[in-house]
């Protein structure tokens, strides 16, 4: 009975490339599917019950990973991808296979026979390995991309707001102040006013502090937006705001936050 | 408690006046004794009386028109009349204060007989000479404090204002160091090149263009090797060659469409501003969703004859990309991409101040929709169309 195997990729050439390298490198080899995405790959499997499984370990909705941990012991899992660098560690511990893409026909050749040499004991044990590669992906997603990585921001960056029919997303440098009633808090940014449904007890929480002081139970400013603090009697002042007409008011208990300045 | 970089409030009038305290503990103080002891040896061979009495009304009266300077300098703004500056208040107090305080130390010399102080001629020339040289020196001194009060203050909004600037600088250059670090990114270029390996070696005839728009691509996204003039023409091919790459990586899942007035192709425009809003699309939008998705790009030009930038992509949305699902009108954790977007924004914010926008919706059923606005030509400095 011959062996066979499925592939699972999102990248509909890649698959293809790899089943005609498989084609020659190991002509006994039955390919019984190809799917486009993990969770496909998952049902496929469940469906086919092949005794190897190639798994491209980018993949949307369900990774490589996860789909690697459904199908546990019950196949022969070769990784592929195209990312070499974070994961060769974790695979060469391992007792799993990986190609790399662009993948050389040598290095196919390799695989093809251990895998060959594997198949005839049980697929090994994976929990760990997996939890390994899992770790390292978010750390790459981390790195990798120091656009998004710098500085993770550890702060809230945009607040979301229905502006009339749309959703809006409304970044809070722009976000002049937001003051709160019972229901409801009103966003002020540069672009307008919204009302979002969120109280400011939990929005001073996710803000900033170097930025957004709260200056009254209700009110939080952004101190970057703020043009002058007029102290009136009675220990209390008014917050007057760059482009702005509104005089925010300053309760006593807050005062403190503008002592210094 | 502000930070470095946060531009503090302008001085309130209290903190103005803490300000002028401050100069009243140490500096002023010292200049007005020094003053009075000058004026009081100048004036010592006119009066009858002994040095030190002449010395001690002209420091009482030095410090009380100190006083009344930085008294009238705590009042509250608001309880003025809306036409009495505070500069004149403190001018008034002291014009007021001189011979005031004249009188009182001659009413207290004459035992409160003010009469007694009239019938004697030497005693009203002290009060002139002393009132009068007080006038004067006082008012001269408040005018130079007032100066210096109000350069110092503008000294501070110039700091600020360069503080500001060098803050936006910085932004924009920490943006751009990140954009090229990110811009080829390993995974993208590797499996870029397995897929060109695989129409090579079936012997496909799309090798070859694909080949070409990939070295397109890499020309535009390599540092060092950006054109010194980029124009909108050149963000678009960039634009086009990324899209067609990432095409033919997930044909089954992603479509776009690229529509551009080709009148605007000359216009000159920040380098990847477009590019990283079409990567954010199909990274985070198209990209993790299994039924992929359309990304349509447009550049248009506005009634003011500024540029408007739309990229909206029908795929997973902010929600979909990483972050926890939120309710309607709630605040959002940091989305994917979410440090991206905000440094486009500082390079945008840096090059065209207030008048560039960049505003994200979510359009129905889901997707992200960023639109780029930017100003007309004459508007933005150094952004002119091209001969």
């Amino acid at each position: 009975m011959p062996t066979t195997a499925l592939i699972a990729d999102d990248e509909p050439l890649l698959r293809e490339h790899l089943a005609s390298h498989l084609a020659r490198a190991w002509p006994e080899l039955q390919l019984v599917g190809q799917a486009r995405n993990g969770r496909e790959a998952v049902a496929m499997f469940e469906e086919l019950q092949p005794q190897v499984v190639f798994l491209d370990v980018h993949m949307p909705g369900l990774n490589g990973i996860e789909a690697a941990r459904s199908i546990g012991r019950r196949a022969h899992i070769v990784f592929v991808t195209a990312y070499e660098q974070y994961a060769v560690q974790a695979f060469e511990q391992g007792a799993v296979d990986y190609l790399v893409k662009p993948f050389q026909e040598a290095r196919l050749a390799d695989t093809v026979q251990r895998l060959r040499e594997r198949l005839a004991r049980p697929a090994p044990e994976m929990g760990p390995l997996l939890d390994e590669l899992a770790a390292a992906l978010r750390e790459r997603a981390g790195t990798a991309a120091p656009a998004h990585a710098a500085a993770a921001p550890r702060w809230l960056q945009w607040i979301k707001a229905s502006v009339g029919p749309t959703l809006r997303l409304i970044p809070v440098d722009e976000v002049q102040y937001l003051r709160s009633d019972e229901k409801y808090t009103l966003v002020a940014w540069q672009g307008g006013d919204a009302l979002i449904r969120r109280s400011i007890r939990e929005l001073v929480e996710e803000l900033d502090p170097d930025c957004f002081v709260q200056i009254h139970r209700s009110v939080i400013v952004n101190l970057r937006h703020v043009q002058q603090v007029v102290r009136s009697g009675n220990d209390t002042a008014d917050v007057l705001l760059k482009g702005r007409p509104e005089r925010l008011p300053v309760s006593r208990s807050y005062l403190h936050v503008f002592r210094q300045m | 408690m502000l930070p470095p970089d946060t531009a503090p409030p302008m001085p309130t009038p209290a903190a103005g006046s803490a300000g002028l305290l401050g100069g009243l503990t140490g500096r002023s103080v010292a200049m007005a004794v020094a003053l009075a002891v000058v004026v009081a040896a100048l004036l010592n061979p006119l009066f009858m009386p002994p040095f030190p009495v002449v010395l001690g009304r002209t420091l009482f009266l030095a410090m009380v028109l100190l006083l009344a300077f930085h008294a009238a300098g705590r009042l509250p703004v608001h309880r003025l009349p809306g036409w009495m500056p505070r500069w004149l208040l403190q001018l008034l107090a002291i014009v007021l204060a001189a011979p005031l305080a004249t009188a009182c130390i001659y009413l207290l010399y004459a035992g409160g007989n003010v009469l007694a102080l009239f019938d004697n001629p030497g005693v009203v020339a002290g009060f002139s000479w002393i009132a009068g040289t007080g006038l004067v020196l006082g008012l001269v001194l408040a005018l130079g404090a007032l100066f210096r009060e109000r350069d110092a203050q503008a000294r501070n909004l110039a700091l600020q204002f360069a503080l500001e600037r060098e803050t936006l600088k910085r932004q924009a250059a920490d943006a751009r160091l990140a954009l090229l670090q990110s811009q080829v990114e390993p995974h993208f270029l590797f499996n870029t090149l397995a897929n060109v390996q695989a129409l090579v070696e079936s012997g496909s005839p799309r090798a070859g263009p694909v080949l070409q728009t990939l070295t397109e691509y890499l020309r535009a996204a390599m540092p060092g090797l950006r054109d010194a003039q980029p124009t909108l023409g050149d963000e678009l091919a960039r634009v086009r060659a990324y899209l067609s790459l990432m095409e033919m990586r997930m044909p089954d899942r992603l479509r776009w469409q690229v529509q551009a007035d080709p009148a605007l192709a000359g216009l000159r425009f920040p380098p990847m501003a477009l590019l990283t809003l079409v990567e954010n699309a199909v990274r985070h939008g198209i990209d993790p969703s299994e039924e992929g998705g359309e990304v349509q790009v447009l550049a248009t030009a506005r009634p003011d004859g500024g540029l408007q930038l739309t990229v909206q992509d029908s795929g997973v949305g902010m929600d979909g990309a990483g972050s926890a699902p939120t309710v309607d009108g709630a605040a959002s954790s940091p989305p994917a991409g979410g440090t991206g977007l905000a440094n486009l924004r500082a390079r945008l914010q840096a090059m065209y101040g207030d008048a560039a926008r960049l505003t994200l919706t979510e359009p129905h059923p889901h997707g992200l929709r960023a639109e780029i606005r930017l100003p007309p030509p004459d508007a933005r400095s150094g952004v002119t169309p091209l001969p």
